[in-house]
């Protein structure tokens, strides 16, 4: 059962250096939650909230990281929060070896929207949003 | 570790198969053997393309990709990609399915 109209690529910004949460199911005030406390816990400086759709939201954290921290911490956020999607994820950026998040819109999902902002964003954050910003203007020369 | 610009999706293409042919050896045993002919099949599959380098070339490198599919994961340099994209991906258009970031 494939739809072949006119269908495109999703584009989407990978790196190991910035952490970076994917959460499914979740209410924007879980994971503003989970957000502070893995800032708190990790000092991770600041974090942006992304709602990429309904219950859906991504999170990007500012301060520089090695992957294997990175992934410490995902891991304990993927834990103790006890959300599916996001352990899921977790093992899916786990093989591949660097962490995405979608930038471009995806089937009828709109391009993911900054909802919340806490913080120092002047490192990982505004690197981040610098690239997102040229994807999105990709996109659109690719699609009008 | 530098960002990349990762284009990933479910695509359709028409890829050439090698296939299966026997011959009997003078020794009288019949051995099958494997040959790539002409012939294609269309196939759908996931892949993934990790850009990375200068905004030109990644700009360049993105528009190419919606017609090049990615053979697997292609982690590669837009520059490279540019240069040699049948190394790296074959003709086919995107198609709308369910994937994973």
């Amino acid at each position: 059962m494939t739809e072949k109209s006119r269908a495109s690529p999703v584009l989407g910004l990978s790196d190991d250096e910035t952490v970076k949460l994917d959460f499914d199911d979740a209410s924007l005030r879980t994971v503003r939650y989970w957000a502070s406390r893995a800032v708190k816990w990790f000092k991770l400086d600041g974090f942006i909230i992304l709602r990429s759709s309904k219950n859906r939201y991504h999170v990007v954290f500012d301060r520089v990281v090695s992957w294997g921290e990175n992934m410490r911490i995902v891991a304990w956020v993927a834990l103790l929060s006890h959300n599916k999607g996001l352990a899921r994820w977790f093992l899916m950026q786990c093989i591949k070896g660097c962490s995405t998040l979608r930038v471009s819109p995806k089937r009828e999902k709109a391009s993911p929207r900054i909802v919340e902002r806490y913080s120092k964003q002047d490192e990982n954050i505004k690197a981040f949003l610098k690239i997102r910003k040229m994807i999105k203007k990709m996109w659109k020369n690719c699609h009008f | 570790m530098v960002k990349k610009i990762a284009v990933y999706g479910a695509y359709q293409a028409r890829i050439p198969f090698k296939q299966r042919f026997w011959k009997t050896r003078k020794d009288g045993i019949h051995q099958r053997y494997w040959k790539l002919t002409r012939r294609k099949k269309t196939v759908e599959s996931k892949g993934r393309y990790e850009f990375h380098g200068k905004g030109k070339d990644l700009y360049q490198a993105v528009i190419k990709a919606h017609r090049i599919m990615p053979r697997g994961f292609v982690d590669v340099s837009a520059e490279e990609f540019l240069r040699h994209p049948e190394k790296y991906g074959f003709e086919g258009e995107w198609i709308d399915r369910e994937v994973e970031s």
